[in-house]
Protein backbone atom coordinates (compact mmCIF):
# COMPACT_ATOMS: atom_id res chain seq x y z
CA UNK A 1 0.00 0.00 0.00
CA UNK A 2 1.38 3.50 -1.20
CA UNK A 3 1.58 6.14 1.59
CA UNK A 4 -0.97 7.97 -0.14
CA UNK A 5 -3.30 4.82 -0.01
CA UNK A 6 -2.34 4.45 3.15
CA UNK A 7 -3.66 7.69 4.22
CA UNK A 8 -6.88 7.35 2.46
CA UNK A 9 -7.46 4.38 3.69
CA UNK A 10 -6.96 5.85 7.35
CA UNK A 11 -8.89 9.17 6.76
CA UNK A 12 -12.10 6.75 5.37
CA UNK A 13 -11.80 4.60 8.50
CA UNK A 14 -11.58 7.46 10.45
CA UNK A 15 -14.62 9.20 8.51
CA UNK A 16 -16.41 6.06 8.65
CA UNK A 17 -15.69 6.15 12.50
CA UNK A 18 -16.99 9.13 13.07
CA UNK A 19 -19.94 8.92 10.80
CA UNK A 20 -20.69 5.87 12.85
CA UNK A 21 -20.15 7.39 16.14
CA UNK A 22 -22.59 10.11 15.33
CA UNK A 23 -25.38 8.02 13.81
CA UNK A 24 -25.37 5.42 16.50
CA UNK A 25 -28.66 6.46 18.63
CA UNK A 26 -27.82 6.67 22.14
CA UNK A 27 -28.07 3.19 23.84
CA UNK A 28 -31.27 1.90 24.90
CA UNK A 29 -31.50 0.66 28.46
CA UNK A 30 -32.97 -2.57 28.80
CA UNK A 31 -33.83 -2.44 32.35
CA UNK A 32 -35.02 1.01 32.62
CA UNK A 33 -37.78 -0.12 29.52
CA UNK A 34 -38.64 -3.09 31.33
CA UNK A 35 -39.48 -1.02 34.75
CA UNK A 36 -42.26 1.48 33.09
CA UNK A 37 -43.37 -1.21 30.84
CA UNK A 38 -44.28 -3.38 34.43
CA UNK A 39 -45.46 0.38 35.81
CA UNK A 40 -47.61 0.57 32.58
CA UNK A 41 -49.10 -3.13 33.02
CA UNK A 42 -49.72 -2.56 36.59
CA UNK A 43 -51.53 0.68 36.26
CA UNK A 44 -53.71 0.18 32.54
CA UNK A 45 -56.18 -1.87 34.81
CA UNK A 46 -56.75 -0.61 37.83
CA UNK A 47 -56.55 3.17 35.77
CA UNK A 48 -59.08 1.82 32.95
CA UNK A 49 -61.88 -0.16 35.96
CA UNK A 50 -64.15 3.09 35.06
CA UNK A 51 -64.71 3.74 39.05
CA UNK A 52 -63.61 7.01 39.58
CA UNK A 53 -62.55 6.71 42.98
CA UNK A 54 -60.43 3.58 42.73
CA UNK A 55 -58.75 5.62 39.67
CA UNK A 56 -57.74 8.20 42.02
CA UNK A 57 -56.35 6.22 44.35
CA UNK A 58 -54.63 4.15 42.00
CA UNK A 59 -52.69 6.86 41.12
CA UNK A 60 -51.85 7.67 44.47
CA UNK A 61 -50.98 4.35 45.11
CA UNK A 62 -48.78 4.15 41.50
CA UNK A 63 -47.07 7.29 42.63
CA UNK A 64 -45.93 6.15 46.41
CA UNK A 65 -44.21 2.95 44.58
CA UNK A 66 -42.88 4.43 41.76
CA UNK A 67 -42.14 8.14 42.36
CA UNK A 68 -39.99 9.44 43.79
CA UNK A 69 -41.61 12.54 45.37
CA UNK A 70 -38.06 13.63 47.53
CA UNK A 71 -36.24 13.81 44.60
CA UNK A 72 -38.45 15.61 42.68
CA UNK A 73 -39.51 18.09 45.39
CA UNK A 74 -36.21 18.87 45.53
CA UNK A 75 -35.60 19.48 41.76
CA UNK A 76 -37.95 21.64 41.08
CA UNK A 77 -36.77 24.10 43.84
CA UNK A 78 -34.24 24.41 41.67
CA UNK A 79 -31.08 26.73 43.34
CA UNK A 80 -33.46 27.16 46.44
CA UNK A 81 -33.25 23.86 47.42
CA UNK A 82 -29.84 24.28 49.18
CA UNK A 83 -31.01 27.45 50.60
CA UNK A 84 -34.09 25.50 52.14
CA UNK A 85 -33.91 25.53 56.09
CA UNK A 86 -34.34 22.02 57.79
CA UNK A 87 -38.10 23.57 59.57
CA UNK A 88 -38.92 24.08 55.65
CA UNK A 89 -37.68 21.08 54.69
CA UNK A 90 -40.29 18.96 56.97
CA UNK A 91 -43.06 21.57 56.19
CA UNK A 92 -42.36 21.42 52.39
CA UNK A 93 -41.97 17.79 51.49
CA UNK A 94 -45.60 16.59 52.37
CA UNK A 95 -47.03 19.33 51.07
CA UNK A 96 -45.08 18.88 47.30
CA UNK A 97 -46.31 15.08 48.05
CA UNK A 98 -49.90 16.26 48.33
CA UNK A 99 -49.73 18.90 45.38
CA UNK A 100 -47.84 16.44 42.76
CA UNK A 101 -50.48 13.81 43.46
CA UNK A 102 -53.25 16.21 42.55
CA UNK A 103 -51.40 17.51 39.44
CA UNK A 104 -50.82 13.82 38.48
CA UNK A 105 -54.72 12.52 39.31
CA UNK A 106 -55.58 15.38 37.34
CA UNK A 107 -53.15 14.68 34.36
CA UNK A 108 -54.06 10.83 34.10
CA UNK A 109 -57.77 11.43 34.10
CA UNK A 110 -56.74 12.69 30.48
CA UNK A 111 -55.16 9.21 29.92
CA UNK A 112 -58.07 7.32 30.90
CA UNK A 113 -58.68 4.08 29.02
CA UNK A 114 -55.67 4.15 27.16
CA UNK A 115 -52.95 1.05 26.86
CA UNK A 116 -49.84 2.01 26.81
CA UNK A 117 -46.96 0.18 25.94
CA UNK A 118 -43.08 1.01 25.70
CA UNK A 119 -41.21 1.37 22.50
CA UNK A 120 -37.52 2.33 23.68
CA UNK A 121 -35.31 4.39 25.73
CA UNK A 122 -32.30 7.07 25.71
CA UNK A 123 -29.58 6.63 28.07
CA UNK A 124 -28.74 10.32 29.20
CA UNK A 125 -26.51 9.00 31.47
CA UNK A 126 -25.88 5.80 33.95
CA UNK A 127 -28.54 7.70 36.02
CA UNK A 128 -30.46 9.56 33.80
CA UNK A 129 -32.86 7.51 31.28
CA UNK A 130 -35.91 8.27 29.57
CA UNK A 131 -38.23 5.56 28.56
CA UNK A 132 -40.72 6.50 25.35
CA UNK A 133 -43.91 4.80 25.21
CA UNK A 134 -47.15 5.49 23.02
CA UNK A 135 -50.55 4.28 23.29
CA UNK A 136 -51.27 0.43 22.09
CA UNK A 137 -53.71 0.01 19.20
CA UNK A 138 -55.01 3.72 19.39
CA UNK A 139 -58.97 3.85 17.54
CA UNK A 140 -58.84 6.04 14.69
CA UNK A 141 -59.32 9.80 15.16
CA UNK A 142 -57.01 8.96 18.82
CA UNK A 143 -56.13 12.16 19.95
CA UNK A 144 -53.42 11.02 21.56
CA UNK A 145 -52.38 8.36 19.11
CA UNK A 146 -49.48 10.26 17.68
CA UNK A 147 -48.55 10.94 21.34
CA UNK A 148 -45.17 9.72 22.52
CA UNK A 149 -45.27 9.40 26.55
CA UNK A 150 -41.93 9.78 28.41
CA UNK A 151 -41.03 8.60 31.36
CA UNK A 152 -37.59 9.91 32.91
CA UNK A 153 -35.92 7.95 35.37
CA UNK A 154 -33.73 7.83 38.07
CA UNK A 155 -31.44 5.26 38.68
CA UNK A 156 -29.42 4.99 42.15
CA UNK A 157 -25.99 3.34 42.99
CA UNK A 158 -27.26 0.12 43.85
CA UNK A 159 -29.54 -0.07 40.76
CA UNK A 160 -33.08 0.49 42.53
CA UNK A 161 -35.12 2.92 39.84
CA UNK A 162 -37.71 5.28 40.36
CA UNK A 163 -39.73 8.00 38.29
CA UNK A 164 -38.36 11.54 37.89
CA UNK A 165 -40.86 13.36 35.09
CA UNK A 166 -43.24 12.46 32.99
CA UNK A 167 -43.95 14.43 29.89
CA UNK A 168 -45.96 14.02 26.75
CA UNK A 169 -44.49 15.13 23.24
CA UNK A 170 -41.33 16.51 25.13
CA UNK A 171 -43.54 18.60 27.59
CA UNK A 172 -42.59 17.61 30.45
CA UNK A 173 -44.21 18.46 33.95
CA UNK A 174 -41.32 18.67 36.71
CA UNK A 175 -39.73 20.92 34.12
CA UNK A 176 -43.24 23.34 34.28
CA UNK A 177 -43.62 22.72 37.96
CA UNK A 178 -40.07 23.97 38.38
CA UNK A 179 -40.67 27.10 36.61
CA UNK A 180 -43.74 27.27 38.57
CA UNK A 181 -42.15 27.60 41.70
CA UNK A 182 -38.73 29.18 40.55
CA UNK A 183 -40.63 32.01 39.62
CA UNK A 184 -42.59 31.88 42.90
CA UNK A 185 -39.73 31.68 45.06
CA UNK A 186 -37.82 35.23 42.77
CA UNK A 187 -40.62 37.12 43.23
CA UNK A 188 -40.87 36.54 46.81
CA UNK A 189 -37.53 37.66 47.65
CA UNK A 190 -35.64 34.95 46.61
CA UNK A 191 -33.64 32.24 49.25
CA UNK A 192 -35.96 31.03 52.57
CA UNK A 193 -38.26 34.20 52.29
CA UNK A 194 -39.13 32.51 48.89
CA UNK A 195 -39.70 29.30 50.26
CA UNK A 196 -42.08 30.57 52.44
CA UNK A 197 -44.25 32.25 50.46
CA UNK A 198 -44.15 28.90 48.18
CA UNK A 199 -45.21 27.08 51.11
CA UNK A 200 -47.98 29.65 51.94
CA UNK A 201 -49.06 29.17 48.29
CA UNK A 202 -49.20 25.29 48.08
CA UNK A 203 -51.42 25.50 51.51
CA UNK A 204 -53.93 27.80 50.15
CA UNK A 205 -54.07 25.46 47.00
CA UNK A 206 -54.50 22.45 48.62
CA UNK A 207 -56.13 23.61 51.25
CA UNK A 208 -58.46 25.65 48.90
CA UNK B 1 -53.36 49.12 8.29
CA UNK B 2 -55.55 49.37 11.50
CA UNK B 3 -58.13 47.01 10.46
CA UNK B 4 -55.31 44.44 9.19
CA UNK B 5 -54.02 44.57 12.69
CA UNK B 6 -56.92 43.72 14.15
CA UNK B 7 -57.51 41.05 11.83
CA UNK B 8 -54.30 39.11 12.94
CA UNK B 9 -55.18 39.04 16.87
CA UNK B 10 -57.67 36.30 16.38
CA UNK B 11 -55.78 33.86 14.72
CA UNK B 12 -52.81 34.48 16.56
CA UNK B 13 -54.95 34.20 20.02
CA UNK B 14 -55.94 30.86 18.66
CA UNK B 15 -52.09 30.43 18.12
CA UNK B 16 -51.19 30.66 21.33
CA UNK B 17 -54.25 28.98 22.83
CA UNK B 18 -53.34 25.76 20.82
CA UNK B 19 -49.52 25.59 21.82
CA UNK B 20 -50.39 26.62 25.59
CA UNK B 21 -53.43 23.66 24.95
CA UNK B 22 -50.04 21.60 25.37
CA UNK B 23 -49.93 17.36 24.54
CA UNK B 24 -53.50 17.15 23.34
CA UNK B 25 -53.38 18.83 20.19
CA UNK B 26 -49.34 18.36 19.68
CA UNK B 27 -48.42 16.79 16.34
CA UNK B 28 -45.43 14.30 16.11
CA UNK B 29 -43.87 13.78 13.20
CA UNK B 30 -40.58 11.92 13.58
CA UNK B 31 -40.19 11.35 17.77
CA UNK B 32 -37.36 9.06 18.02
CA UNK B 33 -35.96 10.49 15.67
CA UNK B 34 -31.46 10.84 15.99
CA UNK B 35 -31.15 14.33 17.21
CA UNK B 36 -29.61 16.32 14.11
CA UNK B 37 -27.27 19.19 14.34
CA UNK B 38 -30.03 21.79 13.37
CA UNK B 39 -31.79 20.43 17.39
CA UNK B 40 -28.87 20.61 18.72
CA UNK B 41 -27.92 24.22 17.47
CA UNK B 42 -31.93 25.13 18.48
CA UNK B 43 -31.92 23.10 21.83
CA UNK B 44 -31.13 26.18 24.11
CA UNK B 45 -32.31 28.96 22.47
CA UNK B 46 -34.95 30.04 24.83
CA UNK B 47 -33.14 29.78 27.89
CA UNK B 48 -30.37 31.34 29.34
CA UNK B 49 -26.63 30.07 30.26
CA UNK B 50 -28.10 29.01 33.47
CA UNK B 51 -31.11 27.27 32.28
CA UNK B 52 -33.10 29.93 33.54
CA UNK B 53 -35.94 31.11 30.92
CA UNK B 54 -35.21 34.81 29.52
CA UNK B 55 -38.25 37.14 30.51
CA UNK B 56 -37.18 40.68 30.96
CA UNK B 57 -40.11 42.05 30.87
CA UNK B 58 -41.78 40.01 33.25
CA UNK B 59 -44.22 43.02 35.03
CA UNK B 60 -45.43 44.11 31.77
CA UNK B 61 -46.19 40.55 30.44
CA UNK B 62 -47.53 39.88 33.40
CA UNK B 63 -50.11 42.69 33.36
CA UNK B 64 -50.80 41.65 29.53
CA UNK B 65 -51.20 37.71 30.76
CA UNK B 66 -54.21 38.82 33.30
CA UNK B 67 -55.59 41.01 30.58
CA UNK B 68 -55.62 37.88 28.17
CA UNK B 69 -56.65 35.64 30.78
CA UNK B 70 -59.48 37.89 31.60
CA UNK B 71 -60.46 38.26 28.18
CA UNK B 72 -60.21 34.19 27.79
CA UNK B 73 -62.33 33.49 30.53
CA UNK B 74 -65.30 36.66 29.97
CA UNK B 75 -65.48 36.13 25.98
CA UNK B 76 -63.58 32.99 24.58
CA UNK B 77 -64.60 30.58 27.08
CA UNK B 78 -67.78 31.28 27.33
CA UNK B 79 -68.22 31.35 23.50
CA UNK B 80 -65.99 28.14 23.36
CA UNK B 81 -68.60 26.59 25.11
CA UNK B 82 -71.31 27.75 23.03
CA UNK B 83 -69.92 26.80 19.82
CA UNK B 84 -69.46 23.19 21.33
CA UNK B 85 -73.30 23.41 22.59
CA UNK B 86 -74.82 23.57 18.77
CA UNK B 87 -72.21 21.64 16.81
CA UNK B 88 -71.60 18.14 16.64
CA UNK B 89 -68.46 16.23 17.26
CA UNK B 90 -68.04 15.40 13.71
CA UNK B 91 -68.84 18.66 12.18
CA UNK B 92 -66.54 20.37 14.95
CA UNK B 93 -64.20 18.07 13.42
CA UNK B 94 -64.36 19.06 9.48
CA UNK B 95 -64.37 22.83 10.30
CA UNK B 96 -60.84 22.25 12.33
CA UNK B 97 -59.83 19.69 9.16
CA UNK B 98 -61.21 22.50 7.08
CA UNK B 99 -59.35 25.78 8.55
CA UNK B 100 -55.96 23.73 8.73
CA UNK B 101 -56.21 23.66 5.18
CA UNK B 102 -56.50 26.82 5.10
CA UNK B 103 -53.63 27.15 6.63
CA UNK B 104 -51.47 24.42 4.11
CA UNK B 105 -50.20 27.50 1.62
CA UNK B 106 -48.35 28.75 4.68
CA UNK B 107 -46.83 25.55 5.87
CA UNK B 108 -45.82 24.98 2.35
CA UNK B 109 -44.04 28.37 2.25
CA UNK B 110 -42.09 28.04 5.39
CA UNK B 111 -41.71 24.13 4.31
CA UNK B 112 -39.74 25.80 1.14
CA UNK B 113 -38.07 28.33 3.45
CA UNK B 114 -36.00 25.98 5.90
CA UNK B 115 -34.92 23.69 3.02
CA UNK B 116 -37.59 21.00 3.92
CA UNK B 117 -38.65 19.20 0.24
CA UNK B 118 -39.95 16.10 1.55
CA UNK B 119 -41.91 18.22 4.49
CA UNK B 120 -43.15 20.46 1.99
CA UNK B 121 -44.18 17.69 -0.62
CA UNK B 122 -46.08 16.29 2.23
CA UNK B 123 -47.76 19.58 2.86
CA UNK B 124 -48.59 20.12 -1.20
CA UNK B 125 -49.55 16.45 -1.27
CA UNK B 126 -52.12 17.24 1.53
CA UNK B 127 -53.48 20.48 0.46
CA UNK B 128 -54.24 18.37 -2.93
CA UNK B 129 -55.64 15.53 -1.39
CA UNK B 130 -57.69 17.06 1.39
CA UNK B 131 -58.72 19.97 -0.86
CA UNK B 132 -60.58 17.61 -3.47
CA UNK B 133 -61.29 13.94 -2.21
CA UNK B 134 -61.22 15.49 1.26
CA UNK B 135 -64.59 17.56 0.38
CA UNK B 136 -62.59 21.06 0.08
CA UNK B 137 -60.50 20.20 3.41
CA UNK B 138 -63.41 19.53 5.42
CA UNK B 139 -62.26 15.91 5.81
CA UNK B 140 -58.77 14.28 6.23
CA UNK B 141 -57.82 11.81 4.16
CA UNK B 142 -53.89 12.75 3.68
CA UNK B 143 -53.73 11.87 7.14
CA UNK B 144 -55.20 8.33 6.67
CA UNK B 145 -52.94 7.71 4.31
CA UNK B 146 -50.19 8.37 5.95
CA UNK B 147 -49.58 12.06 5.43
CA UNK B 148 -49.53 13.47 9.03
CA UNK B 149 -50.39 16.97 9.63
CA UNK B 150 -47.36 19.48 11.03
CA UNK B 151 -46.80 23.19 11.26
CA UNK B 152 -44.72 25.78 10.15
CA UNK B 153 -44.86 29.45 10.56
CA UNK B 154 -42.27 31.98 9.89
CA UNK B 155 -41.51 32.49 13.46
CA UNK B 156 -39.87 28.98 13.08
CA UNK B 157 -37.86 29.66 9.84
CA UNK B 158 -36.64 31.97 11.20
CA UNK B 159 -35.17 29.98 14.13
CA UNK B 160 -33.92 27.64 11.74
CA UNK B 161 -32.39 30.03 10.08
CA UNK B 162 -30.35 30.96 13.17
CA UNK B 163 -32.64 33.70 14.49
CA UNK B 164 -32.20 33.96 18.48
CA UNK B 165 -35.76 33.90 20.15
CA UNK B 166 -35.18 36.81 21.53
CA UNK B 167 -36.66 37.82 24.91
CA UNK B 168 -39.94 35.77 25.83
CA UNK B 169 -43.13 38.04 25.97
CA UNK B 170 -47.12 38.30 26.42
CA UNK B 171 -48.66 40.78 23.56
CA UNK B 172 -52.34 42.05 24.08
CA UNK B 173 -54.56 39.62 22.89
CA UNK B 174 -51.96 37.57 20.87
CA UNK B 175 -50.69 36.16 23.94
CA UNK B 176 -47.12 34.16 24.95
CA UNK B 177 -44.67 35.12 22.23
CA UNK B 178 -41.54 35.83 22.02
CA UNK B 179 -39.50 38.58 20.25
CA UNK B 180 -38.89 36.20 16.48
CA UNK B 181 -41.98 34.67 16.94
CA UNK B 182 -44.43 38.00 17.47
CA UNK B 183 -42.33 39.03 14.32
CA UNK B 184 -42.61 35.84 12.23
CA UNK B 185 -46.39 36.05 12.77
CA UNK B 186 -46.83 39.93 11.16
CA UNK B 187 -44.78 38.00 8.25
CA UNK B 188 -47.24 35.10 8.16
CA UNK B 189 -50.12 37.52 8.16
CA UNK B 190 -48.53 39.14 4.91
CA UNK B 191 -48.23 35.87 3.16
CA UNK B 192 -51.58 35.44 2.95
CA UNK B 193 -53.16 36.60 -0.56
CA UNK B 194 -56.27 38.21 1.22
CA UNK B 195 -53.97 40.55 3.22
CA UNK B 196 -53.24 42.26 0.14
CA UNK B 197 -56.59 42.32 -1.06
CA UNK B 198 -58.66 45.38 -0.17
CA UNK B 199 -62.23 44.80 -1.10
CA UNK B 200 -65.22 44.07 1.00
CA UNK B 201 -64.90 40.22 0.28
CA UNK B 202 -61.32 39.75 1.10
CA UNK B 203 -62.09 42.21 4.06
CA UNK B 204 -65.15 39.58 5.27
CA UNK B 205 -63.12 36.43 4.46
CA UNK B 206 -60.25 37.34 6.55
CA UNK B 207 -62.32 38.07 9.60
CA UNK B 208 -64.74 35.04 9.54
CA UNK B 209 -61.52 32.65 9.39
CA UNK B 210 -59.95 34.48 11.64
CA UNK B 211 -62.99 34.45 13.99
CA UNK B 212 -63.71 30.96 13.41
CA UNK B 213 -60.09 29.74 14.24
CA UNK B 214 -60.03 31.44 17.00
CA UNK B 215 -62.94 29.29 18.17
CA UNK B 216 -62.05 26.46 16.96
CA UNK B 217 -59.01 26.17 18.42
CA UNK B 218 -59.81 27.03 21.85
CA UNK B 219 -63.16 24.79 21.58
CA UNK B 220 -60.98 21.55 22.20
CA UNK B 221 -59.29 23.26 24.88
CA UNK B 222 -62.12 24.10 27.48
CA UNK B 223 -61.10 21.48 29.62
CA UNK B 224 -56.59 21.49 29.39
CA UNK B 225 -56.51 24.96 29.91
CA UNK B 226 -59.20 24.67 33.26
CA UNK B 227 -57.35 22.12 34.19
CA UNK B 228 -53.96 23.86 34.06
CA UNK B 229 -55.60 27.05 35.67
CA UNK B 230 -57.13 24.86 38.26
CA UNK B 231 -53.41 23.28 39.23
CA UNK B 232 -50.83 26.18 38.83
CA UNK B 233 -49.76 27.71 41.82
CA UNK B 234 -48.50 30.59 39.47
CA UNK B 235 -50.55 30.39 35.67
CA UNK B 236 -48.46 32.72 34.31
CA UNK B 237 -45.23 30.97 34.50
CA UNK B 238 -47.05 27.59 33.86
CA UNK B 239 -48.12 28.80 30.46
CA UNK B 240 -44.64 30.30 29.82
CA UNK B 241 -43.34 26.77 30.34
CA UNK B 242 -45.46 25.09 28.21
CA UNK B 243 -45.33 27.44 25.51
CA UNK B 244 -41.64 27.39 25.52
CA UNK B 245 -41.30 23.78 25.47
CA UNK B 246 -44.00 23.48 22.92
CA UNK B 247 -42.22 25.79 20.48
CA UNK B 248 -38.69 24.56 20.87
CA UNK B 249 -40.44 21.03 19.86
CA UNK B 250 -42.20 22.60 17.02
CA UNK B 251 -38.84 24.24 15.52
CA UNK B 252 -37.14 21.29 15.74
CA UNK B 253 -40.04 19.75 13.65
CA UNK B 254 -40.20 16.79 15.77
CA UNK B 255 -36.68 15.19 15.95
CA UNK B 256 -36.11 14.28 19.40
CA UNK B 257 -33.45 15.57 21.30
CA UNK B 258 -32.89 15.10 25.01
CA UNK B 259 -29.60 16.50 25.46
CA UNK B 260 -31.28 20.10 26.68
CA UNK B 261 -32.97 18.42 29.51
CA UNK B 262 -32.14 19.79 33.30
CA UNK B 263 -29.38 17.92 34.53
CA UNK B 264 -31.41 15.42 37.41
CA UNK B 265 -28.00 15.60 39.19
CA UNK B 266 -25.48 12.87 39.59
CA UNK B 267 -24.91 10.56 42.72
CA UNK B 268 -23.03 12.87 44.72
CA UNK B 269 -25.69 15.45 44.70
CA UNK B 270 -28.29 13.27 45.62
CA UNK B 271 -26.49 11.71 48.04
CA UNK B 272 -27.67 14.02 50.90
CA UNK B 273 -30.71 12.92 49.92
CA UNK B 274 -30.67 9.18 51.07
Amino acid sequence: MTRLNRRSFTACAAACFVAIGIAQPAAADQAAETYVQNLLDEAAPRLTSGDQEAMLAAVDELVDKYVDMRRVGRFVLGRAARQMTDEQAAEYFPLFNDYAKMVYRNTMENYAGQKLVVTGSVDRAAYDIIVNSKVANPEPGDQFADAVIHWRIYRDKEGNMSIFDAGANEIWLAIEQQEQFTSIIANNGGGVKGIDALIKDMKARLNG
Amino acid sequence: MKLHAAIWVAPCAAFWLALAGTTASAQLSGAGDDPDALAKELENADAQADGSVRDPWEGFNRKMFAFNDGLDRKLMTPTAKAYRAVTHKKQRKGIRNFMANLRTPLIFVNDILQGEPKRAGETLGRFFINSTIGFGGMGDPAERMGIAQHSEDFGQTLAVWGVDSGPYMVLPFLGPSTMRDGFGAGVDLTLSPAFWISTDPAMYFQYTTAGVGVITAREPLIEPLDGIRADSLDFYASIRSFYLQSRKREINNGRTTYEDLPDIGDFEEFDELE
